[in-house]
């Protein structure tokens, strides 16, 4: 029994390519159809077969150059994977006969060492990809010369494990034991993994450019605000069936939002108090007559706050479009200074993220904000008495108590949240 | 930045044609996509790339009512499928989630996680051995198919099923442990006990990829037909002779 799968050459040249791990341990997989033939000469990673395990096709691909001297199975055979790394199990799937480039088919293998002698690298980057299980013969330099560096071992490392196998792409993963993991230490499947985090030694370093120094001292301003919040439950079930019954009436994306949105500004017109700001020694509050409300957005560059302008002016669908149209400027961070100026009046949608209460800060000088929750489902009484489950949405207004006192903010939110719960009110305010 | 996810949302759109697009897409576009199909017609049969037609159906009664039957390029199972169901594929590359192993285990966890995403409010979503549950009942069956650089998740959620439809598919011999022998009926759940209503799951959804994608909304009549050889066909049954 062989120690290593991959070691499988003989002194003539040919690899006998197993059926290595699918991963999901030892299953057997059934072959479907050959992409090759016995004669053919076929490339690196050119796919050679497709197998299908219990839920998925899944195409196997060379890592030889070279021809395909033998093929084993038909398809429709029921095939034992390789149990590489213990022992092997499983059958050859084919035999290719290795090339070197040149026309001529020798081993690849002998000179595996002496390759990796030749690659241009420091002692440390090898010693780096020699910890990383990487061969430095399979990385491409991008230093002069074709150097290998630093960077292009871990580049490597962060997309592939280090094992050896006779196909391209697969590798060993926890899940070949049988094990399962826990559902508690299953959290964002986007970090890196703990393995990869002892390699991170350095600390990172974040400039703050941009967005991030905006926001920086724009809070650091705001902290000097009286600020005092109000929250509330908005129930949502109507605004949920209208706004799936206007979707497929339109091609704009209609999330919740432009509605929330077009609810405040026909509610700022009889509160004109909360789209106003305060000048710096508090003597004077102008009330503005456009409705620009600001939409907080995360991008990768920091917070950012477009505005839509003139909100009173326009239609749902407007608003809609607007949101998607500075949402693509904001994410490409194309956003320009007219975007982001002479906001009135900020709705920030943290609950499209997740969380359902927060403490919205002042987007200065204006002197309200809106901050919305998540919607959740939670049990509520009808009119019967009855349990019901019910659409809520939790909100909370932040505002400069210089400015609005808490009489008016609780009477603007009363008349808000009446239009938001019975979304039909908007049809009163067609001009 | 998020890479970006083409979105087509369609509407009673026919199967078979869908799952042909699916193979042009995942073959012909280096693109990433999702694709929403609010139920199909007219009732349709979808088997797994091998599987006998014999062991998965009763096939008098499938050619009697003349249920069309496809064949499709991806693994997995046989499913009704109808104006009841809700599909959910997704199609992307490599590069998209570099981190992401394209085995069929690894992209089954990723997909979890994000359907964890879809029904947050539902403490009891989990996937169970291969599929989707609520518990110890099954909300939808899925399939995969993986290239070098490409893979593709495909999941047909039931909305709602009729009992006389399930009928057509015998128990298969190959079920999940947690099915523990129970009928189709005692063994699979409805979504709209759940949701409030179909679109609700293409929004979550939308919600959910939005953290890893750029989503753009495009039009069917906006996806590129090319020519491709799809191994997505129908079947032809052979009945008992009489």
């Amino acid at each position: 029994m062989s120690g290593e799968a991959a070691n499988m050459v003989s002194e003539a040249g040919i690899v006998e390519v197993p059926l290595a791990q699918t991963g999901e341990g030892i299953v057997d997989c059934e072959l479907v159809r050959w992409f090759v033939k016995e004669g053919e000469c076929v490339e690196e990673f050119q796919p050679l077969c497709e197998v299908q395990s219990d839920k998925a096709t899944i195409e196997i691909t060379s890592r030889y150059k070279g021809k395909v001297s033998k093929v084993n199975f038909m398809p429709g055979a029921v095939l034992t994977p390789c149990f590489f790394g213990f022992f092997r199990v499983g059958e050859t799937l084919l035999e290719i006969m290795i090339s070197d480039g040149d026309g001529s088919f020798k081993l690849e293998e002998k000179e595996n060492s002496q390759r990796e002698r030749e690659v241009l690298a420091t002692p440390a980057v090898r010693s780096l990809a020699r910890q990383l299980g990487i061969a430095l013969k399979d990385v491409a330099g991008s230093g002069e010369a074709g150097r290998v560096l630093k960077d292009d071992v871990l580049k490597i490392a962060s997309v592939k494990e280090a094992v050896e196998s006779d196909i391209t792409g697969i590798s060993s993963t926890p899940a070949e034991t049988g094990e399962t993991v826990p559902a508690d230490e299953i959290t964002d499947f986007d970090k890196i993994s703990a393995d990869r985090v002892e390699q991170m030694q350095d600390d990172k370093v974040i400039p703050v450019r941009g967005f991030r120094r905006i926001m920086a001292k724009t809070m650091a301003a705001a902290a000097s605000v009286p600020h005092f919040h109000y929250m509330e439950e908005i129930n949502v079930d109507a605004l949920v069936k209208l706004r799936a019954h206007l979707q497929l009436q339109t091609r704009s994306k209609l999330t919740f939002l432009p509605f929330l949105i077009k609810a405040l500004s026909l509610t700022l017109v009889r509160y004109p108090i909360l789209n106003s700001n305060i000048n710096q020694d508090a003597s004077e509050i102008r009330c503005k007559t456009w409705h620009n409300v600001g939409v907080a957005m995360a991008t990768d560059s920091g917070l950012a706050v477009p505005n839509i302008k003139q909100v009173q002016k326009l239609s749902l669908e407007e608003i809609a479009d607007e949101i998607t149209r500075l949402s693509k400027l904001a994410a490409a961070n194309k956003l320009t200074p007219d975007d982001v100026s002479n906001g009135t009046i900020t709705v920030s949608n943290f609950g499209a993220i997740g969380g359902k209460f927060g403490s919205p800060v002042l987007n200065l000088p204006e002197a309200a904000i809106l901050a919305v929750g998540r919607i959740q489902k939670l049990p509520r009484f009808n009119e019967e008495g009855r349990v019901y489950p019910a659409s809520i949405m939790s909100v909370t207004l932040g505002a400069d108590h210089r400015v609005i006192d808490g009489a008016t903010i609780a009477r603007f939110c009363n008349e808000w949240k009446d239009m938001v719960e019975h979304p039909e009110k908007f049809l009163l305010s067609l001009k | 930045m998020r890479p970006a996810m083409r979105v087509l949302r369609l509407q009673g759109f026919p199967i078979f044609r869908q799952l042909q697009l699916e193979e042009r897409l995942m073959h012909k576009t280096d693109e990433n996509w999702c694709i929403f199909n609010n139920g199909t017609s007219p009732p349709t049969i979808v088997m797994g790339v091998s599987g006998s037609p014999e062991e998965l159906l009763d096939v008098d009664a499938v050619s009697r009512d003349g249920i069309p039957v496809v064949r499709r390029f991806s693994g997995g199972g046989t499913v009704i499928v109808d104006e009841d169901t809700l599909f959910v594929t997704l199609i992307c590359s490599r590069k998209a989630i570099p981190s992401l192993e394209l085995f069929p285990r690894t992209i089954l966890k990723w997909t979890g996680e994000l359907y964890k995403n879809v029904f947050w409010d539902n403490p009891d979503f989990t996937v169970h051995e291969q599929d989707y549950a609520f518990g110890q009942t099954k909300i939808a069956g899925n399939a995969e198919s993986i290239s070098k650089d490409r893979w593709l998740h495909h999941t047909s959620f039931l909305w709602d099923y009729s009992p006389p439809r399930m009928a057509y598919l015998t128990i298969p011999r190959r079920a999940p442990a947690y099915r523990l022998g129970r009928s189709h009926g005692d063994f699979i759940c409805k979504l709209k006990d759940y949701l409030s209503y179909r679109e609700e799951l293409a929004e979550l959804l939308e919600d959910a990829l939005g953290r890893h994608f750029f989503l753009e909304r495009t039009r069917l009549e906006d996806v590129d037909e090319e020519e491709y050889k799809h191994r997505t066909q129908f079947v032809e049954l052979l009945r008992s002779p009489i």
